[in-house]
């Protein structure tokens, strides 16, 4: 088969399933912000893997799916995980607990931010991972120049965590507050708190593959959602089951999937 | 007596001083209208109480988006436009790509990355997000008989001082004597020609009033629904073939240009109101 991969990196997670999926016989090409061209170009692969979720490869997955292209991670999916606003609806549709969530520029905010809802976490609307992200401990840290709307969160304080599923695997980390995924992180070996909420995220979505970015806060033990994701890199993944190739075949079977289903229609 | 309709009119500063003052004035007399100002509202999602019938969204910031999606989300209060159709209508790549799929005609489009040329012989250059109240600015070349329209946005965007992006949008570039302006206010329908900008900037000296097309009528119903738009203006340019392109779609027309628009827009909306 020939598969596309919509990635901002040619290595890492996604070198790792460009050399899987060659290994087992198919054609691969990533399409990065150097090389991709949105027009008819892309139609010539049978199906493509949305690893990034920067607004150009949205774009070629939803110009992809227009044209019947299948797209795994499903663009609209990965849209709305990439969009806060969006992820906070979603989220709350699931049941799940999330932070409370403002907006408003600077003179909006400067009328009705109390001391009371300090510390605040700005984070871009478009935005994943810590990526843009700043805490607010007064009002006086908000720089008044800035022109556009800001989103802030209230700011848990607690323990963080990075709970990973793949299928019915799940990888659950304590993290340090505000660092990526990337970052030195320690297993724990069950919660069965986080694991209710992986499982009511991935089935009401249905979802293969991602990860949630979860607090629990100090004072109340409370668990909240801070972030998802669609396609994360794995890199904390502390399993014995490898993520590269459970995910590869995670995708091809819901290709074949995919592809049943045009056909019935 | 029945209490007026309440209206709720989420805006920004711009387009409540420039564009919305008929709407106002003609509201006054048949509806309560509450506004939602960009630049001073203060957004909690989760402390909100709304009371309006309906509401009409009349810009299309971050803000004001969001806003109108927290109303949809957890209201059954009408907005129009939606959240959806105001983000989809100031994306040019995505609208193209909507547009296309429901089977409307617009020109052939590529997203590139910068310096990579697209593979027309006469196109314009676009920027993508056409979120801001800024003009059109287009630097016009004819090299070797070709076309080559660049809009100044365009470059300020990709390759300005802060670029957002680090592509660009391309559309292939249709001849066209005239272009040709359809507005929709729900079930009413207006339809002008006139110069294309690029040849006459002063797009108001040429407009004329025509009569209803039906082939046009068609196709900027079924470009409206697409997006899910349903107050909206639309721009056509007419090929040599005789074909009607959608070149541009606007979610938040200047219904001033139209006799009596302030009107049949209050009207429309309260219509639509929740009861």
């Amino acid at each position: 088969m020939k598969i596309g991969i919509l990635s901002k990196r040619t290595g890492n997670f996604t070198g790792k399933i460009k050399s899987y999926f060659e290994s087992n016989g198919h054609q691969v090409s990533i399409f990065n912000a150097t090389n991709l061209c949105i027009n008819e170009s892309l139609l010539e692969n049978d199906f493509y893997i949305l690893k990034s979720k920067h607004m150009l490869y949205l774009y070629a997955g939803y110009y992809l799916e227009a044209n019947k292209i299948p797209v795994i991670p499903d663009t609209s999916l990965s849209y709305t995980h990439k969009n806060r606003i969006e992820s906070y609806f979603a989220i709350k549709k699931t049941g799940l607990q999330l932070p409370s969530v403002y907006m408003g520029t600077f003179n909006s905010l400067k009328n009705k931010l109390q001391d009371s809802y300090f510390p605040l976490i700005s984070k871009p609307i478009l935005g994943s991972g810590s990526k843009g992200v700043r805490v607010y401990n007064s009002f006086n840290d908000i720089n008044p120049e800035i022109e556009e709307p800001l989103y802030l969160e209230s700011f848990i304080e607690g323990t963080h965590y990075l709970a990973y599923f793949i299928e019915n695997d799940f990888c659950i980390c304590e993290k340090k507050p505000l660092s990526n995924e990337h970052g030195e992180t320690n297993l724990i070996e069950s919660d069965k708190e986080i694991e209710e909420y992986l499982k009511k995220w991935k089935s009401r979505y249905n979802l293969l593959f991602g990860h949630l970015d979860l607090v629990r806060e100090k004072n109340t033990n409370r668990l909240y959602v801070v972030d998802a994701g669609t396609f994360p890199e794995f890199s904390n993944w502390k399993h014995e089951i490898d993520p590269v190739s459970k995910v590869c075949n995670l995708i091809l079977k819901k290709f074949q999937e995919v592809i049943k289903l045009d056909n019935i229609r | 007596m029945d209490s007026l309709v309440k209206i709720g009119l989420v805006t920004d500063k711009y387009h409540l001083e420039k564009k919305s003052t008929q709407f106002l004035k003609y509201c006054k007399n048949v509806a309560d209208v509450s506004i939602y100002i960009e630049e001073d509202y203060f957004l909690d999602f989760s402390n909100y109480k709304f009371d309006e019938n309906i509401f009409f969204v009349k810009a299309k910031g971050d803000l004001v988006l969001n806003l109108a999606k927290l109303i949809e989300q957890e209201t059954d209060i009408p907005v129009i436009n939606s959240s959806r159709s105001i983000s989809l209508a100031f994306n040019r790549f995505l609208n193209s790509v909507f547009l296309r799929k429901a089977g409307i005609q617009v020109p052939d489009f590529t997203l590139n990355p910068v310096g990579k040329s697209p593979p027309y012989k006469d196109y314009i250059m676009k920027n993508i997000i056409d979120q801001k109240s800024y003009a059109f600015n287009p630097q016009i070349q004819k090299k070797g008989g070709y076309l080559k329209v660049i809009d100044k946005r365009a470059i300020d965007e990709s390759s300005g001082r802060k670029p957002k992006y680090t592509y660009v949008y391309f559309q292939e570039f249709v001849k066209s004597k005239w272009e040709h302006k359809v507005y929709i206010i729900g079930d009413d329908i207006f339809y002008y020609k006139q110069i294309p900008v690029l040849v006459n900037p002063d797009k108001m000296k040429s407009r004329i009033e025509i009569e209803k097309d039906q082939e046009l009528t068609e196709i900027a119903y079924k470009a409206a629904e697409a997006i899910g738009l349903t107050i909206c203006s639309m721009d056509f340019l007419r090929s040599k073939k005789g074909i009607y392109y959608l070149t541009d779609i606007n979610s938040s027309p200047n219904f001033n240009y139209l006799k009596n628009g302030p009107k049949i827009v209050g009207d429309y909306l309260i219509r639509r109101a929740k009861t």
